[in-house]
């Protein structure tokens, strides 16, 4: 080679290493950090928090100002408005101040409009009434009958909705993904993975991008680590490992934690090494799996095609749609003690029909 | 102990780089020097203690022996002595005996008229550990992050240092330290049999020359490096493994919090994509 | 305190191009390319390059190699819909995934599994003739087949990665995807699936073998270059006709460690702890699930693990408790 055509060649790679060099030093984060341990000393089980990090992440997930809660008394709901089917129990003073405060918590910009017809308030005319009244049962189920995962400290609408008419955090069945492309007979094969993931979804990593469908919706086995030392029956594949490493990046970016805040890692699947949290995300799964089953799937019908996913499907839940990123949503300030309505089933309830 | 029979011409005085002619001496095989005997005393204290924490623990098993560092409560200071004080008596005098050991070869190359090749491609090694139980703790804010000394305790620590951010495969300069030391492995079998092969041709043949063993690998994969070469190349190879090694670890935690796949999202949404 | 050090050559003395010892009949021939000398790879090493042997083996390993490395790319091609943007983008996320586990040891359709077969056995012919090439060229210019013999080590490891483990397992879907993440995710998920690979003795040897073989490495090509101002380099010079540099160069390490090898037998320690590497890994991972389940509870049954105090009481597995199969099971 000449030397002209050698120089050229050495510019043109030292531009590139340049060009690639400078975003990949500003994808680093600055040094203050923020640990915590969590298990024996010397086991490296414990959270790592950079701060930069965390300065975005606390303000976002702050308990707003909320009207304070008034005592049961004067006339019951459902005595002075026609159609209180949930929440006919409350006085309507109580009543009022929820219906307020779920106007803060999911369409403050929209105000009662977004669910009533202003002409009628007591008519289901509009859909987002009948998802409304869906999810305070949906509410009221989770605060009552999952103490396992929300403990005493509960949830409420602004748990996720923070504000929006929609939680940030959804998900809808993936289209068939980008690998179902027979053309000239290569690479169809749907493994579903082998592509970027979202951060909510697989961390960025090429393992599976849809851990939810199966463990989220459905309830596929969770477990594939053997729990016998000598090959006993356990057929549990690696490509399934996949499948529940990626459900558990989902899990660990959605409160902000890693593998250690549930799991001493040299034995995954050991429950006498596991963290106490390990338990109370076992039931969260569980949660979730009746959320969508039992509460978001069967309002298919009832939202309207532009709420639906690429496949029709109605937006789901997972661990980010209440957690967003903390490791107990809005960092374990309970609101629902402040709205003792929502902690249990109404007696009035409609009992549900999936 | 007996010198080899060409030895006794290289044992002069001099080339130490501390305690003049005190310590210029040989004990058997081993030369002394001042460092000798610094390396001697960190030996013996870090492997007292090592023994001491283990008789504090509940097993003489080797494999289970386990001497942890101080909690994270700790931060930077000193801990009790039951509770990573030993730990970290122990890590002053692996430091310290590391250390006297790079000296003293730095000494008896010096001695021999030699490079000091040696020390200093043995300074990367004394790094990546340095790196482990100091940069990173000191960065990170505890002695707490550094590793137990325990053959298998040591291994869980890896293994859950490495699930605190999720997947470390996705670490760039882990990817790059292991490339490293695959490739070093690589090297040394190509280089160690290219030897041997040529001293040891086989039943009727004469032992070769360099001549052959440049042949062989242009030859093979139309480059050979030669004999020098191969020698900086395996250098290079094995220390930029150590250092890299060094830098993964340094990175974890004090440059990157979160999941290392994650990280790779520059890559993404670089944007020459659009 | 400043002395020469020899890391790079300063000053490259440029002789005639070399063409290389003189081949017996029956050989194909070598490349007639331009004399071509490189600067910079003169720094390091030597500045020819090339020329390299053309014959059957290399050709054929080539073609296969060629035709391997053209049927995973197509098929990440086509992963992305053939858009050559995207393809780049996602190179390192994209994979040819071996086939999935219902299809055991059958072929499958091409595009589901199929062509990662074809893959393999493409790569695996090129691997195998580039031995048969390696080997050859050895005996043709009469020098020992130490390196294919080395060369077997890595040819282990990979056909037990993609051979014969599946094979024993009776599913192709165990093997590696060829693809730069996904293999690395197939590694996390093979250790987690059975029970965490660093239990596993032979992958502590392995890895014992991977840093020996680095440590060997750095203490030989630093000893090598010390002793270079005395010829040291000229190992095979020094190893039947014993010079100064030989000398110096051992004693450095009896003086160190009171023990030392020659210029040949440290070659001998070199070849074993690089083929060692492979050879043992090989044999962790075919007992991997043929032969262990879990290696952490294999540690625990031979009594190898630490015990750490327990900090959470009694943390029980919720799946065990009266009407855990139930829960968010929606009638």
């Amino acid at each position: 080679m000449s030397y002209g055509i050698r120089t050229a060649v050495l510019g043109v790679v030292g531009l590139g290493v340049a060009f690639l060099t400078i975003p990949m030093i500003m994808g680093f984060q600055r040094p203050f950090i923020e640990t915590v341990q969590h298990g024996p000393r010397g086991v490296a089980m414990g959270l790592v928090y950079n701060k930069a990090d965390e300065a975005k992440t606390a303000p976002a997930n702050q308990v707003p100002g909320y009207l304070p809660a008034l005592p049961p008394v004067g006339p019951k709901a459902s005595v002075v408005y026609k159609n209180v089917q949930v929440l006919g129990d409350l006085s309507v003073g109580q009543f009022t101040r929820l219906m307020a405060s779920i106007t803060q918590w999911v369409a403050p910009a929209q105000g009662c409009n977004y669910c009533h017809n202003p002409a009628n308030m007591a008519e289901d005319s509009k859909y987002t009434k009948i998802v409304a009244r869906r999810m305070i049962q949906m509410t009221q189920n989770i605060n009552q009958n999952w103490s396992t995962h929300v403990a005493a400290t509960g949830v409420v609408c602004w748990t996720c909705h923070r504000g929006n008419n929609i939680p940030v955090n959804y998900w809808y069945d993936t289209p068939a993904t980008p690998g179902t492309d027979t053309h000239m007979g290569f690479a169809a094969m749907t493994p579903g993975k082998n592509h970027p993931t979202t951060v909510s979804r697989a961390g960025i990593s090429s393992l599976p991008s849809d851990p939810f469908t199966p463990y989220l919706e459905n309830a596929e086995p969770i477990r594939v680590q053997s729990t016998e030392a000598l090959p006993a029956g356990d057929r549990s594949s690696i490509k399934q490992t996949d499948w529940t490493y990626a459900l558990m990046m989902h899990m660990s970016n959605a409160l902000g934690v890693n593998c250690t805040y549930c799991h001493n890692s040299r034995a995954f699947g050991d429950w006498a090494q596991s963290p106490p949290q390990r338990v109370t995300a076992w039931y969260g799964i569980r949660m979730v799996r009746e959320m969508n089953v039992g509460y978001m799937d069967p309002l298919a019908p009832v939202f309207p095609d532009y709420r639906k996913g690429p496949q029709g499907d109605v937006a789901k839940v997972n661990c980010v749609t209440c957690h967003q990123g903390v490791y107990k949503p809005l960092y374990g300030v309970s609101m629902a003690k402040d709205f003792q309505e929502l902690r249990t089933v109404s007696s009035s309830a409609h009992p549900y029909t999936p | 102990m007996a010198m080899l029979s060409f030895e006794k011409k290289y044992r002069v005085r001099g080339g130490t780089l501390l305690g003049g002619d005190l310590f210029d001496f040989w004990v058997g095989p081993f030369y002394v020097g001042f460092f000798g005997v610094t390396t001697l005393f960190f030996t013996i204290i870090g492997v007292a203690m090592i023994l001491y924490g283990a008789s504090l623990g509940d097993t003489w098993n080797v494999w289970r022996i386990n001497i942890a560092p101080p909690d994270l409560k700790y931060g930077l200071g000193l801990a009790p002595l039951k509770e990573g004080g030993i730990w970290q008596i122990v890590t002053i005098c692996a430091l310290g005996a590391f250390c006297s050991w790079a000296l003293r070869q730095a000494e008896i190359c010096r001695k021999l008229g030699v490079g000091l090749h040696v020390p200093f491609a043995f300074s990367a090694a004394i790094f990546a550990y340095f790196s482990l139980v100091v940069i990173r703790p000191v960065l990170m804010g505890a002695w707490g992050h550094g590793f137990p000394y325990g053959i298998l305790s040591h291994l869980d620590w890896v293994s859950n240092t490495g699930y605190q951010y999720l997947h470390f495969h996705y670490n760039p300069m882990h990817m790059v330290a292991v490339t490293l030391f695959f490739t070093n492995c690589l090297a040394l079998a190509l280089h160690s049999a290219l030897v041997l092969s040529t001293l040891n041709p086989g039943k009727g043949e004469v032992v070769k020359a360099p001549e052959h063993e440049n042949t062989y690998f242009r030859d093979i994969i139309g480059y050979s490096i030669g004999t020098l070469g191969i020698h900086r190349l395996g250098m290079f190879l094995a220390m930029s493994a150590a250092i890299t090694s060094g830098l993964c670890i340094i990175i974890s935690g004090p440059f990157w919090s979160r999941g290392w796949p994650e990280w790779w999202g520059w890559w993404l949404n670089l944007p020459i994509w659009h | 305190m400043s002395e020469y050090l020899n890391i790079l050559t300063r000053v490259q003395v440029r002789g005639h191009y070399e063409p290389g010892i003189p081949l017996p009949r029956g050989n194909w021939t070598r490349s007639k390319n331009q004399p071509w000398f490189e600067y910079w790879m003169g720094k390091i090493g030597d500045a020819q390059v090339g020329p390299i042997y053309l014959g059957g083996l290399g050709i054929a390993s080539a073609v296969c190699f060629m035709i391997a490395f053209e049927i995973i790319g197509l098929n990440m091609w086509a992963s992305v819909h053939w858009d050559f943007v995207q393809f780049v983008r996602q190179l390192p996320w994209l994979a040819l995934e071996p086939p999935a586990p219902a299809y055991g040891l059958h072929f499958p359709p091409l595009a589901e599994g199929g062509w990662w077969l074809v893959a393999g056995f493409f790569l695996t012919c090129s691997i195998l003739l580039w031995w048969a090439r390696i080997y050859r060229r050895a005996v043709q210019l009469g020098l020992g087949t130490h390196t294919a013999w080395a060369f077997l080590a890595p040819i282990w490891l990979y056909l037990v990665l993609g051979f014969f483990r599946p094979l024993l397992m009776g599913s192709w879907s165990e093997a590696v995807p060829f693809g730069i993440f996904p293999h690395l995710d197939w590694t996390a998920s093979f250790s987690i699936r059975y029970g965490n690979l660093f239990y596993n003795p032979f992958h502590m040897l392995s890895i014992v073998f991977l840093y020996g073989s680095a440590v060997i490495f750095a203490m030989h090509g630093a000893t090598i270059l010390a002793v270079s101002r005395f010829g040291g380099e000229r190992e095979v010079e020094q190893s039947v006709d014993r010079g100064t540099a030989a000398e110096r160069a051992g004693l450095i390490w009896r003086w160190t460690m009171g023990f030392n090898a020659t210029f040949e037998s440290f070659h001998r320690w070199g070849i074993w702890f690089a083929v060692l590497c492979p050879i043992t890994g090989g044999i962790g991972i075919l007992l991997t699930g043929t032969v262990v389940d879990n290696w952490y509870l294999w540690g625990v049954k031979h009594h190898i693990a630490a015990s750490y105090p327990a900090l959470w009481g009694n943390v029980v597995d919720p799946a065990t408790l009266p009407g855990a199969a139930s829960l968010g099971v929606v009638k």
